[in-house]
């Protein structure tokens, strides 16, 4: 198992290598000189080319590449927002944790109404309530998030004042983010937790569990979800990682410096340094949690985990 | 069964009322408004670049910069005339050279004691690629040439004659720097900014907010209120909502959608002026067919000014009449809207060579007002023959592709901070600056170019305003943009927010602000 995770992480080198290469030459390729984009609309030709000679950007490409891996890989060091000048680390690390939080409390809501909602319409199905839940997964599927979001601040906001349509610091700012940005995953959970269940309620060995005399919440909860469990995990490993990287609508309206809007921003400006940091942070997290969900299925599968070894 | 699905529905329900409990008690948690009197909290549509005043052009910077640092002299937006400030008084000695009397007594920040060699520092270093971002505002300083004389006068010179320059000196990006606190801070000043200004900085939350504090060493009259809480919003209708709902004070930048709603509150007022911005449309008079002056005119008289501005901009700023911002200082305001005849249009196309039609491309930034114009006007220019492609840009795409000059017309817009004309005419009809450098209609009027060079180098008075009133006639009639609209500056406050006043130049003063 060890050895397993230690080649998972192995692989990660040629993962992060093929990623930046791609961002870069994506960058570079990209109309929109980011000197010209620093020094605004009043600055002169000469100097242009001055803080274009400054920032190294009249290098060939591959000088430029050449330099960012060494930086990257000698002394760690991603350098400095073309437009702050401040550290790339410093802003993308809490710019991360607060996605980080946004996404991790979305997913986790997404998977405690979600999943209920899965199971209950697979033991129940075409009843009334499946009916409910489903049409309510697909509104949620179908409901792009920023249409959602002015929704929820439209409601709780301006007409109830119960919730602040901003900010990030306490739950209650939490609240709205949350629901904008798990709806979704939440409608998806669903719909893979019920159909999931469907599956393997109808099959022999729950008949058999049942025959035993088992009680009907052993039977569900443990020798059918059990067995259900391993596509749900994938679908909310997946949720969690584009989550990371796409919650940067929920960002924006609610006001959320996440590291979604920070790339934006930085796409905008040219900023190469914070797209770059960016792109590897996002790049080495989506494939923490790929490993992760690996292993999660060896935990809820012997079947799997007998692979492994 | 019925246990498992009562259990699921448990789970649910727990998660929902926990959620309305914390949304219920967060809002009864809110600050109370009477208790946080000494705050003001301000929402502003984006986060400043830099708090190095040499670091960033922008006016988000700006805004923060301004309530920071003071420059040596500033510009009183009701009689349009420069006033001391960090600098008593000030002397012309020859047309190249001004000696500067400095205040005394004035501290910054870190307790430093302001002095002629911090000027001289300030200066300095704007010509160093620190300072490369506000390069075209000291290019008329002779850097080389300033003169300590003693810690309080300083002698400054220029490279050719320029009275205008007493208003550069005004802008936020000269502001006044701690020679100490730059060297030490290093490489990260922009996030540890030490100014003489009314507040100092506290903290900085990127993209979130920047907290200021009183600076109780301030050499003139204090602020009020004691803390600024700038919180960074980019959303307009949520700037608004939090306005309504009592988040913040003060909303910037208040987007025409919510004009109406923010007039209706009856706990809210709003403050608007016109500013120093003018957006148009741009001819790329380089090449064909806008070489030709007859199409450029054939155009003006095709578009409806007026009912494009209303339509787009639902009654915020107003038609412009020419190119330069009608608060500036030798503004030509008797020029006259032109007039709308699209007969007069399809005539002088034909006279062109273009009697069966044209068919163009119209550019744009992703500027949602600025794409409404673009199809209104396709419409209008329908109507005379015209076919036009209307093709949308991102901004460093679209600022690349117009500096080259690959456009045949073009929207944009152009905001002078600085109270003088030449900020807007030399870099966008002098031809020495054709493409990149602001002339993105490729205009080239020998005349013109002599005429701005001219009076740039006049001293005030009415030899002044008559060479920049010539000027603004011969660009309304050469036509290399046609000007569409003066931008306006919308605010939003709460009643009870006194003594704020929206500034033309789009940076606000906030130290003057206090609550009733």
């Amino acid at each position: 198992m060890l050895k397993y995770v230690f080649r998972r992480i192995l692989f990660l080198v040629p993962v992060i290598l093929g990623v930046t290469f791609i961002v870069f030459t994506m960058l570079y390729l990209t109309p929109g000189d980011p000197a010209a984009l620093i020094l605004g609309t009043q600055a002169s030709p000469d100097q242009v080319l001055l803080l274009r000679q400054e920032m190294g950007l009249d290098q060939p490409f591959i000088v430029q590449y050449a330099t960012f891996l060494k930086n990257l890989i000698l002394f760690q060091d991603i350098g400095r927002s073309y437009i702050s000048n401040s550290p790339v680390l410093s802003e993308i690390i809490p710019a991360f944790f607060i996605t980080m939080k946004l996404a991790t409390t979305a997913v986790i809501f997404s998977m405690v109404i979600g999943i209920p909602a899965g199971i209950i319409s697979a033991i129940k199905p075409y009843s009334l309530i499946d009916t409910v839940a489903m049409i309510l997964a697909l509104i949620g599927t179908s409901m792009p998030i920023f249409w959602l979001g002015l929704l929820l601040i439209l409601l709780f906001t301006v007409q109830l004042n119960w919730l602040p349509a901003s900010g990030y610091d306490r739950i209650d700012q939490m609240i709205m983010p949350m629901i904008a940005l798990g709806g979704l995953s939440t409608a998806i959970i669903a719909r893979m937790t019920r159909s999931s269940m469907l599956e393997v309620i109808r099959q022999d060995y729950i008949r058999t569990v049942r025959a035993k005399g088992q009680t009907e919440s052993v039977i569900i909860l443990r020798h059918a979800l059990g067995n259900a469990l391993v596509p749900i995990i994938t679908v909310v490993g997946l949720q969690f990682g584009s989550l990371l990287g796409g919650a940067v609508l929920t960002e924006t309206i609610f006001s959320i410096p996440g590291l979604g809007r920070l790339m934006v921003e930085a796409i905008k400006m040219r900023d190469f340094p914070i797209v770059q940091g960016g792109v590897l942070v996002i790049a080495i997290a989506f494939c923490v949690i790929n490993l992760v969900v690996d292993l999660l299925y060896a935990y809820v599968n012997p079947r799997i985990r007998s692979q492994y070894k | 069964m019925g246990k498992i699905i009562r259990a699921c529905l448990i789970v649910m329900l727990l998660v929902v009322s926990a959620a309305v409990i914390a949304g219920c008690g967060g809002s009864g948690s809110k600050p109370d408004a009477a208790k946080t009197k000494d705050i003001l909290t301000v929402a502003m549509g984006s986060d400043a670049k830099s708090l190095d005043p040499q670091g960033s052009r922008d006016i988000f910077s700006n805004q923060i910069n301004r309530q920071i640092y003071d420059t040596l002299l500033v510009m009183d937006e009701a009689s349009n005339k420069i006033v001391p400030a960090l600098a008593e008084s000030y002397k012309k000695i020859d047309d190249l050279t001004y000696e500067f009397k400095l205040r005394k007594g004035v501290k910054f920040h870190n307790g430093e004691i302001f002095k002629a060699s911090d000027v001289k520092f300030t200066f300095e270093r704007a010509i160093t690629p620190a300072g490369a971002s506000i390069g075209s505002l000291v290019s008329n300083i002779d850097v080389g040439g300033i003169k300590v004389v003693d810690d309080y006068t300083i002698i400054i010179k220029l490279k050719t004659p320029y009275p205008g320059f007493l208003a550069v000196l005004s802008a936020d990006n000269l502001s006044m720097l701690n020679e100490k606190a730059v060297k030490s801070a290093g490489k990260d000043y922009g996030q540890n900014p030490v100014g003489t200004g009314k507040y100092k900085f506290v903290s900085w939350k990127r993209g979130n907010q920047i907290a200021l504090t009183r600076f109780d060493d301030y050499y003139g009259g204090k602020s009020k209120i004691k803390d600024v809480v700038i919180r960074i919003i980019p959303e307009g209708t949520n700037r608004v909502i939090e306005l309504e709902s009592g988040g913040v004070d003060i909303a910037l930048d208040v987007t025409t959608n919510d004009v109406k709603r923010v007039e209706e509150n009856k706990g809210l007022q709003l403050f608007r002026v016109i500013d120093n911005s003018v957006t148009y449309m741009g001819f790329n008079a380089g090449k064909k067919p806008f070489d030709d002056i007859r199409v450029r005119q054939a155009f003006s008289y095709a578009i409806d000014t007026k009912s494009v501005v209303e339509s787009a901009w639902r009654g915020v700023g107003k038609p412009a009449t020419g190119m330069v911002a009608p608060n500036l200082i030798y503004a030509d305001n008797s020029l006259k809207q032109h007039e709308y005849n699209p007969e007069k249009a399809r005539q002088l196309l034909k006279e062109a060579g273009y009697a069966s039609g044209l068919k163009l491309e119209i550019w744009t930034n992703d500027r949602k007002e600025r794409i409404d114009m673009a199809q209104i006007m396709q419409n209008m220019l329908k109507e005379v023959g015209v076919e036009v492609e209307i093709k949308v840009f991102e901004w460093g795409a679209y600022f690349e592709k117009t500096g080259k000059g690959e456009h045949s017309m073009f929207l944009m817009s152009w905001t002078v901070s600085i109270n003088d004309p030449d900020q807007i005419l030399d870099p966008l009809f002098n031809s020495k600056n054709l493409g990149a450098a602001g002339n993105r209609a490729f205009y080239s009027n020998p005349k013109v170019d002599a005429l701005i060079v001219k009076a740039k180098a006049m001293d005030d008075g009415d030899a002044k305003k008559q060479a920049y009133q010539e000027i603004q006639q011969i660009i309304m009639a050469d036509l290399p943009y046609l000007p569409l609209l003066n931008g306006e500056q919308v605010i939003g406050a709460k009643k009870n927010v006194k003594g704020f006043k929206a500034s033309p130049g789009a940076v606000h003063n906030l130290f003057n602000v206090s609550f009733e």
